[in-house]
């Protein structure tokens, strides 16, 4: 899967994205870390290219979202429907059985994860004997975590703010 | 003015069951396409028209269900009945425009009108809590659904199998949501009223 360079308009979000380089998603242990000040849109890169672009390419794939209080009452939901005892699970325990049973994903997108969980190797711990690429949105700078990731080849996407005329924000995506 | 304002509001409520639900207008298709297709419009006007969408969406697997139930009905020809059909239609109309028609009404019912009603203080806050829960209800089911969209361990290859299990979560998710957002915000609710409460006296 990739994401061509050129540009991307999101106009119900009022974006403009301008993506530098071409994203290629094709090799095995990649991490990419996609970093911007608020509101530059980076999660809505995340919701309405990349995982478009996966649905596209049929590649299933794991996405907590920064809303991961929202997104646990349709995990609870969606593992007891499936037969699965989570009455009294807390949300650790929730994010493990859901991540234990979608082995078919290759690609993992973490939004702001470090948010809740300041050391989060655990995701890792998980999900690496099956995904191929993290993609991970983070406000942190080189951190441990991406050292406990090591043996994954990691790049940082750096979401920069060109111009804002009060009403559309042009920004430029660019790998470094 | 309150009571008056909720007084016409409850009143509507029931001409419009009485009318098109229970009554005399109830086995008249054509009549309740129409009633669908303005409580959609006014829905629209009032909301937007993705809000109608996605309200539509909601309502889609109980009407399907009804539907399939009807079709049964129909071919086994039930209690020897020959309007199964006919009847299905009517009610495969009549649960949306019902829903939507009541959604919208419930809207026009503020939080100042709660408070301005002449009840007890906890009845108060047990109808801001409703209100408040269901009001973040609607707002957070797309959110819910998108979310069930990006799971793959939901994937099934037949499509109608993994609809009905869609909105199984869905309901469940929504379920859940309701019952913690109403427990919560009721608690925080007497927690700001018993210290105000205890602060003026």
């Amino acid at each position: 899967m990739e994401i061509k360079p050129g540009r991307y308009t999101l106009e119900d979000r009022n974006l403009n994205f301008e993506v530098i380089n071409e994203f290629q998603f094709r090799n095995r242990n990649e991490c990419f870390y996609l970093r911007g000040g608020n509101g530059f849109g980076k999660t809505s890169f995340l919701e309405k290219i990349i995982i478009p672009a996966l649905k596209t390419n049929n590649i299933d794939y794991l996405y907590i979202g920064q809303d991961i209080r929202t997104q646990l009452y349709t995990l609870r939901a969606l593992l007891s429907i499936l037969g699965h005892k989570v009455f009294n699970a807390d949300e650790f325990d929730i994010l493990k059985l859901w991540i234990k049973h979608s082995q078919s994903a290759k690609f993992f997108i973490l939004d702001e994860f470090d948010k809740y969980y300041s050391d989060y190797g655990f995701i890792f711990d998980w999900s690496n004997k099956f995904i191929e690429t993290y993609i991970i949105v983070t406000h942190l700078g080189y951190n441990q975590m991406e050292a406990s990731i090591a043996n994954y080849q990691s790049s940082n996407v750096r979401f920069e703010q060109i111009n804002f005329d009060g009403r559309v924000k042009n920004i430029r995506i660019k790998k470094e | 003015m309150v009571i008056v304002k909720l007084g016409i509001i409850f009143l509507l409520a029931i001409s419009f069951f009485w009318l098109f639900v229970f009554g005399p207008f109830y086995d008249q298709l054509a009549v309740q396409l129409i009633v669908l297709l303005a409580v959609m419009g006014w829905n629209t006007i009032r909301f937007s028209f993705r809000e109608t969408i996605s309200l539509l969406k909601f309502c889609l697997p109980f009407v399907f269900t009804l539907f399939i139930f009807g079709l049964i009905f129909h071919f086994t020809r039930l209690l020897g009945r020959e309007d199964w059909l006919q009847d299905t239609f009517i009610k495969c109309s009549v649960f949306p425009s019902s829903l939507i028609f009541l959604k919208i009404l419930l809207t026009y019912i503020t939080y100042l009108d709660i408070l301005n009603l002449p009840i007890s203080m906890k009845k108060r806050v047990d109808l801001i809590t409703m209100k408040s829960a269901f009001q973040k209800g609607g707002k957070i089911l797309r959110r819910f659904s998108w979310y069930l969209n990006t799971y793959s361990y939901l994937k099934y290859d037949n499509r109608l199998k993994y609809a009905l299990m869609k909105y199984a979560c869905l309901i469940i998710a929504l379920y859940l949501y309701l019952y913690e957002e109403i427990e919560n915000s009721n608690r925080l609710l007497k927690n700001r009223y018993q210290h105000f409460y205890e602060v003026n006296k």
